[in-house]
């Protein structure tokens, strides 16, 4: 039986070298390996094999039986890989075709200006307040040292509800009410809209600014500076070089203007910014003493400081934006780029 | 205020460039805003003194002069009639150009050869006159460029001058500043005159009948004046100020202005009724017609200025042309006068005269300088025009004026707001630089008088500003304050609830709008708001623009409305934004008005863009109620419901709902009814939304905990129901709720479904029902037991069947 066995070994090595597909190694398994396939049988024929020759028999028999599901399992094995190699490599999809998501939509520049003066602020310690649009004449104009007939109110080109109520023409009235409700210490920012009678490429009838009031005892003009040299250079780049010089408001004194250096010609001068070199970017100033008593503080004993500044400005500088206008006009085409 | 350098030198030494000096200015307060050069609008002209006159041969009308250029003669051929042998005249050589553009050649003029012209006045846009030569002072040097000999050359800045900075209205106030910065003296102009036998008090006088609207008021009389035109001098001065020259005596009156900032005024003596001067406030409806020609209706209060008979001037505004002076005026009175500044703004803004002598006065002229200026113009007018001046100034002064006072400074206060430490020497020479007085002084404290002109100056601070102006912002340190901790705000809140709504609908592919608060009154009646409707009550704008902005908006929808339109002319069909934003609405009970804040949002077009692997649908009510559901849930805003029949008109009534957490209404939803984008014009369906964000802020809950992660798992049973199309889909979650079975997590619903196979009227709406336990594994037929119940009760009190 032995010879018959070597046989069977050499026809198995022939099949297992034809045999190409799983299918066909499946069907070698179940040819010799199965209940009715030739190794079994020779198995089951142990009987007609001499008795002092069963046990070696039976033990090629099982070296047979396991060379070949060995073989078998290998030969799947790497019919598996290669199966797996071929579909890698034939499996393709077109990557550069656009993806399934929704398109993200876009906040409005102001917003995106607005809420990162109000992070740099708020990491200063400043919190947000906030006041009506439509604000009393006393609030806008009288509180802040801006009486009827006013020279000063040439700078605001004022929109009129009736005798006493006027559209906001700067956010400071919210400095006002701040006061009257609190006591010092303050320290606050006030975004909103404000609305000026103008209109034209460099003007809208409503536009936005950003308060800032700060009052405590012992504030003076070198911490203005330091708060708003820190804002602008958080805000522009640390290089930004900041200027501050004196200017006029009724409602601060000392009062500044601070300008940086021209983000656009880095100081060499152009058209944006007049040939200057120098950008203006805030109005500034220490409380005056007026405003204070106005709302029952005492100046001998607080001092403090106002800002304000236009975002339109600041998001038109950032973002190289000409014309004021397209900010309220709902474009899409425009808007669709922040 | 326009500043030329060449003037600017008359009072103070200038050494350093423009630029330079724009530099200093600037750090001063004086802010340059722009520098320009002026030059003649000619080259190549010369001045040239006539050596010969003949008659030309073949032309009566021409002479044949001989020019000598200051370095050789050349034959000129002239139609001149003024000129004779010795004048100065300014000559045009070959190859000069004229302005206009005019280049001069070399030419032969009726045989004979001419190498040059010689220029009129208004060839040369130095003035008006072209009836002869420009004759040229005797003593210019002769060869020179004629720019550069009349110093027609100069750089004016563009100087702006804060409205508390009357002082620097006037070039003596800049050359002031330039001084005190410089460390320069000031030369004052002279103003030594002198004056005939004739008393002015016999000659006029002037009465105040309104001194608390002009306080104080001077005059000078003049005679045997001979008006004629100004010099270049006083010409170029004026053009670089923006003025144009009229005559010598108007332009002593604006020079005089301009120079040391007291607006000054010339009437013809012999046209004043009685020749004399009164001085009272207009009456309501008074007409008079101004030096502009102009017929003005005045307002009350207005200050007038009359003769015996009738107004001449409108007080500090403008003069009369009924008292003009004029070319054949001979006798004129000067006015200086102190007037009210309050007043003269209220008449200048209500008659739109925004005057030269307007604008000073009501920013406070040197309430001394009212002699020195009257002074000043009667000795120019009188050199220039050959005219006497009467003897003596009439000085009426029945009102009050606030002058300087003495300001105590207390040393410690200007540390304590500039936060620099000056010194007390340092501080006193700021001050005295300035022309300030120290009249005493302490360790302490100083007593400082300011300057007449310094009419902002009145209290400590307004010092302890110049200190800081004067030592110079770049001096002063930046330093931080020390930080205290954040106090709570009130905007803090709903801030938090914008910034949600923002990140929720950027997620879902909306771009934020931001609309102008004010619209078009008509916007109510456009949103068929019915007649109660409280969003009728509007605040109007007393001053619009345009009428399109002319009332604030009570509704965001409107303006979302108005972009889809524009939009939809720019070539957009697919459509998604969202604005957060204000509504305005007159209280009518307290007369007050409200503001609401809002969140608005819009739909129209496509669901997704246009893509390959999109489905091209079109968006509809679910796709914004999907975004508004995310924010409430975002937001914690406790127990959302959306109740149909919104109740809005410009809504579609049956594809509309209000928006509830509990039993507030915190906003709506909806179609918009289609009478409504009828009369907008909009021809697509569009879906709209509106949030009240005061109300979803103070329901949100911004604290929340977490649920744990379900230890056991959850069996989930689907059932279709058969129900009429009018029973909604939130009547089955509630029927199941109902049940109070605590078992039932909760109910989905997965299908919806009308059509084939469904009877008419009825849709079949299929539910997922997910049942969950919280301590153990639930079998089988515990959930069947428990869900069998709950079907039963859903299809009872609903009177649905199973399909
Ligand atoms: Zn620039």
């Amino acid at each position: 039986m032995i010879p018959e066995l070597e046989s069977l070994r050499e026809q198995v090595d022939e099949e297992l070298k034809t045999a190409r597909t799983e299918a066909e190694f499946q069907a070698l398994r179940i040819r010799y390996l199965g209940r009715k396939g030739l190794l079994t049988g020779l198995l089951r024929n142990i009987a007609n094999v001499q008795p002092d020759q069963r046990p070696l028999f039976g033990k090629r028999c099982n070296e047979l039986k396991e060379f070949v599901s060995a073989k078998i399992d290998q030969h799947l094995a790497e019919l598996a890989v290669s199966e797996k190699e071929k579909s890698l490599r034939t499996e393709r999809i077109d990557v550069t075709l656009p993806g399934r998501a929704v398109r993200y939509g876009s906040l409005h520049p102001i917003t995106k200006v607005r809420d990162e003066i109000c992070g740099i602020f708020a990491g200063l310690g400043f919190s947000i307040e906030e006041g009506p649009e439509i604000e009393l004449d006393y609030y806008n104009f009288e509180a802040l040292n801006i009486p009827a007939d006013h020279p000063a109110r040439d700078m605001h080109d004022t929109f009129y509800v009736d005798e006493k109520r006027v559209l906001r023409t700067h956010t400071s009235p919210v400095e006002i009410r701040t006061m009257q409700k609190n006591s010092p210490p303050i320290r606050i920012i006030s975004p909103g809209k404000v609305y000026r009678r103008d209109s034209d490429i460099s003007h809208t009838p409503m536009f936005h600014q950003i308060e800032g009031l700060l009052v405590d005892k012992g504030i003076t003009l070198a911490n203005l500076k330091g708060v708003l040299t820190h804002f602008l250079k958080k805000m522009f780049g640390e290089e930004t070089a900041v200027r501050f010089r004196p200017s006029y408001f009724p409602f601060t004194e000392p009062s500044a203007e601070v300008d940086i250096r021209c983000v656009i010609c880095g100081g060499k001068g152009c058209r944006v910014c007049k040939q200057s070199g120098w950008l203006e970017i805030l109005g500034a100033g220490m409380t005056h003493p007026q405003v204070f008593k106005n709302v029952g503080y005492d100046p001998e004993i607080y001092s403090g400081f106002a800002f304000g500044l236009g975002l339109e400005r600041i998001a038109m500088l950032k973002y190289g934006i000409s014309d004021i206008r397209l900010f309220f006009e709902g474009d899409l085409r425009f808007l669709e780029q922040f | 205020m326009l500043v030329s350098l060449k003037w600017l030198r008359d009072y103070v030494d200038l050494e350093i460039s423009p630029q330079d000096l724009a530099g200093k200015l600037t750090m001063l307060g004086l802010e340059v805003e722009s520098i320009a050069s002026i030059r003649p609008d000619f080259s190549g002209v010369r001045v040239a003194r006539i050596t010969g006159i003949k008659p030309h041969p073949n032309a009566d009308k021409l002479l044949l002069c001989d020019i000598w250029t200051g370095d050789r003669t050349i034959p000129v051929v002239c139609g001149a009639t003024n000129i004779k042998v010795g004048d100065v005249v300014p000559l045009a050589l070959v190859g000069a150009t004229l302005p206009g553009g005019l280049t001069i050649k070399k030419s032969k003029i009726r045989g004979e050869v001419s190498e040059g012209m010689l220029c009129s006045e208004r060839e040369l846009l130095l003035g008006q006159d072209h009836s002869g030569i420009m004759l040229l002072p005797e003593d210019l040097p002769v060869g020179e460029e004629l720019g550069a000999a009349l110093g027609a050359d100069d750089t004016v800045f563009d100087i702006s001058v804060t409205p508390n900075r009357s002082d620097c209205l006037s070039i003596i106030g800049i050359a002031r500043e330039v001084a005190a910065a410089t460390g320069k003296p000031v030369r004052y102009p002279d103003t030594a005159l002198s004056e005939n036998d004739e008393d002015i008090n016999r000659i006029t006088s002037v009465t105040i009948e309104a001194p608390d609207l002009c306080p104080r008021y001077l005059a000078r009389v003049l005679k045997n004046v001979h008006i004629a035109p100004s010099p270049p001098w006083l010409r170029q001065r004026l053009e670089a100020f923006g003025l144009r020259s009229i005559n010598n005596v108007v332009d002593v009156t604006n020079f005089v202005m301009i120079e040391l900032g007291q607006p000054l005024h010339a009437f013809d003596f012999d046209q004043l009724a009685e020749g004399r001067i009164v001085v009272r406030r207009s009456q309501p409806g008074e007409t008079f017609v101004s030096l502009d020609g102009k017929k003005r209706v005045l307002p009350s209060d207005a200050i007038l200025i009359c003769d015996g008979k009738k107004p001449v001037a409108i007080g500090g505004v403008m003069g009369g042309i009924n008292s003009e002076v004029t070319d054949g005026t001979s006798v004129i009175l000067l006015e200086a006068a102190y007037f009210q500044p309050s007043s003269i703004r209220h008449t200048a803004r209500l008659l739109g005269m925004a005057t030269d002598a307007a604008f000073r006065f009501e920013r406070g002229i040197d309430p001394e300088g009212l002699i020195r200026a009257v002074d000043r113009a009667a000795k120019l007018i009188a050199d220039l025009s050959g005219g006497d001046i009467c003897k003596g100034v009439i000085d009426q002064h029945p009102g009050s004026i606030p002058v300087a006072r003495d300001i105590v400074l207390r040393l410690k206060n200007v540390e304590g707001i500039i936060g620099a430490s000056i010194s007390a020497e340092k501080v006193i020479k700021i001050l005295e630089a300035l022309g300030m007085e120290i009249k005493e002084a302490d360790d302490e404290t100083l007593l400082v008088t300011p300057l007449s002109s310094r009419v902002d100056i009145t209290q400590e601070i307004d010092l302890i500003e110049e200190i800081a102006r004067m030592y110079g912002y770049d001096m002063i340190p930046a330093t931080l304050p020390h930080i205290f901790a954040a106090s709570d705000s009130s905007g803090g809140r709903r801030i938090e609830t914008e910034t949600m709504i923002r990140r929720v609908m950027n997620g879902s592919g909306y771009t934020e709008v931001i609309n102008y608060s004010f619209i078009h009154p008509s916007s109510v009646d456009d949103l068929l708001l019915s007649s109660d409707d409280r969003r009728r009550n509007q605040v109007f704008i007393s001053n619009p623009l345009t009428e399109e902005q002319s009332v604030m908006r009570t509704t965001m929808v409107y303006s979302l409305l108005k972009n889809v339109l524009k939009n939809f002319d720019w070539g957009r069909s697919d459509i998604k934004i969202f604005e957060i934003g204000r509504t305005y609405l007159w209280e009518s009970q307290s007369k007050e008005s409200s503001e609401l804040n809002k969140a608005a949002f819009l739909i129209t077009g496509r669901r997704y863009e246009e893509r390959w692997n999109f489905d091209d649908e079109k968006s509809d009510f679910y796709d914004l109620k999907g975004c508004v559901e995310n924010i409430l849930d975002a937001l914690h805003v406790p127990a959302p419901s959306y109740r149909a029949a919104a109740g809005e008109s410009f809504l579609h009534p049956g594809k509309s709902c209000g928006i509830y957490s509990n039993e507030d209404r915190i906003g709506f939803l909806g179609e918009v009814h289609p009478d409504v984008l009828l009369r907008l014009g909009i021809s697509a369906p569009v879906t709209v939304g509106e949030l009240d964000l005061d109300i979803v802020t103070s329901v949100a809950i911004f604290k929340k905990g977490f649920y744990s992660i379900p230890k056991f798992p959850a069996v989930l049973r689907d059932v279709a129901f058969l129900a009429r199309r009018d029973v909604e889909a939130k009547d089955f979650v509630a029927a199941a709720q109902q049940s109070r079975q605590e078992l039932l997590e909760k109910v989905d619903i997965f299908d919806v479904y009308e059509g084939e196979n469904i009877p008419d009227g009825m849709k079949s709406l299929g539910l997922r029902f997910q049942y969950r336990s919280t301590d153990r594994t639930l079998t089988d037929d515990e959930v069947n037991s428990i869900h069998s119940r709950i079907v039963e009760s859903i299809t009872r009190s609903l009177g649905v069947t199973i399909r």
